[in-house]
């Protein structure tokens, strides 16, 4: 690939909407070219600074009275509560946004058809939105990795690598151990954004080679796996694919990376 | 908790499924409209709209759906308020037509020059590049739902998304960080 097939293709590769064949082109391509990169991190940039700069504006009191007051017109067709009142008591401030998108998940898995399954994936967005809705995302609470990381290796048989990546905007605000497969896991908690991101962690499966992070999307929080450090990983959000995809990667490369 | 839904309730069950997005619609209609009680007006408006259609919301895309709704209700509003604003065109002449040469609340609460003059930047894109900036920016969706919730083409998501990163790099008003009177203090 040259300049003129890789310029155009920068800004979709940086949106994470490019397919894994062209994705490897392009990133190839980087490597080796300065020009193209300049422009890749110029784009890279902008974003961050829409994201760190521009307001987000969350809808007001006003607005969320004012929405009561429409839905008590609707009242009689509520078995019980106005709607708004069983998902306030979830309140506001940083975790609104994934509890929104929990609460989302629950009442669109009520309505829709729902295969309770086994798959691993599933069991993975049951064990977060379990422990979103519970209130209880972390056992151990700190962003100190040298905190974290004895304390899982003291209730896990294995020690997991742990990483605080709040320079890359993934903060990590702590750990709780889950179940995965009928095995304890150690589960990392960080904050991306106005995002949870719940981290599975569990030594490699005997075998497995370091593979492309497969993504899926279940109950609409995106679920992406990784192989790297000696460990499995599989993450949980409702984040973005692509940014839970260079996470989990950056994740599986262990400390080491350059 | 409670989970489990009246059946064959549409209206109660739309709610349920849009109130989580009310955020995301509130922050898209104060985007597009610019202004803090017209956006409340819209969103309500909206939701009143998506009460009434309830039968529409299917499948499990409900924030793509109420932001379509959302986004429609903007541009009636828009319509009957700034009709100037819809007038088709590249944009290219309307980015400096379109800032409002005083300061939002917001700006006044930012001390950070920079930041302050992004948001401008972005407030000036025109109607139809904001939108499909901040979809993608702030809400993370995909070319596929924004293309859902503005009916357009994929493709034409991508160039409009390309259009607006453009207009931002080059914009004027990114790059004067100071005022030109300020600039011209003591010549
Ligand atoms: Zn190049």
């Amino acid at each position: 690939m040259n300049c003129n097939e890789a310029a155009p293709l920068l800004p979709t590769y940086g949106d994470g909407e490019l397919d894994p064949m062209q994705s490897a082109e392009v990133e190839k391509h980087l490597l080796t070219c300065a020009e193209c990169a300049a422009r890749r991190d110029e784009q890279v940039a902008l974003s961050a600074r829409i994201k760190r700069d521009v307001p987000y504006f969350a809808a007001p009191p006003s607005l969320r009275s004012r929405i009561d007051a429409v839905l008590a017109g609707t009242r009689g067709t509520l078995r019980s509560r106005p709607v708004w009142d069983r998902w306030r008591w979830l309140g506001a401030g940083a975790l609104a946004g994934s509890m929104a998108t929990v609460l989302a998940w629950l009442m669109g898995s009520a309505v829709l058809e729902w295969r309770d399954g086994t798959d691993l994936a599933a069991e993975a967005v049951a064990d977060h939105v379990r422990a979103t809705l519970s209130n209880h995302l972390t056992d151990v609470a700190t962003s100190d990795r040298h905190t974290v990381k004895p304390w899982l290796s003291a209730r896990l048989d294995y020690s997991p690598p742990v990483q605080d990546l709040s320079g890359e905007g993934f903060a990590l605000t702590g750990a709780r151990v889950d179940y995965l497969e009928k095995r304890a896991v150690a589960t990392l908690v960080y904050r991306y954004r106005e995002h949870v991101v719940d981290v599975f962690v569990r030594p490699a499966a005997e075998g497995t080679a370091r593979s492309r992070s497969p993504v899926s999307t279940v109950r609409g929080f995106n679920v992406v796996r990784a192989s790297g450090a000696g460990m499995d990983w599989l993450a949980v959000s409702d984040t973005s694919a692509d940014a839970l995809t260079a996470f989990v990667a950056r994740l599986a490369r262990g400390d080491a990376a350059p | 908790m409670e989970v489990r839904l009246p059946d064959g309730d549409a209206r109660s069950r739309c709610a349920e499924l849009v109130l989580p997005h009310l955020n995301s619609a509130y922050n898209l209609a104060r985007w597009l409209s610019r202004n803090d009680a017209d956006a409340e007006d819209i969103v309500q408006d909206a939701l009143e709209r998506a009460l009434k259609y309830a039968s529409g919301l299917q499948g499990t895309n409900a924030k793509a759906w109420f932001l379509t709704i959302v986004r429609h209700t903007c541009y009636d509003w828009i319509g009957r308020n700034r009709p100037a604003e819809l007038v088709p065109g590249d944009g290219t002449d309307a980015i400096e037509a379109a800032a409002d040469p005083r300061p939002t609340p917001e700006e006044t609460v930012i001390a950070d020059a920079d930041a302050q003059a992004l948001l401008r930047a972005i407030a000036a894109l025109p109607v139809g590049f904001r939108e499909v900036l901040l979809l993608r920016e702030q809400e993370d969706m995909s070319y596929r739902d924004i293309a859902r919730v503005i009916d357009i083409p994929i493709g034409t998501v991508m160039s409009r998304l390309a259009r607006a990163r453009g207009l931002l790099r080059r914009s004027p008003l990114l790059h004067s960080v100071l005022p030109q009177s300020m600039r011209t203090v003591g010549k």
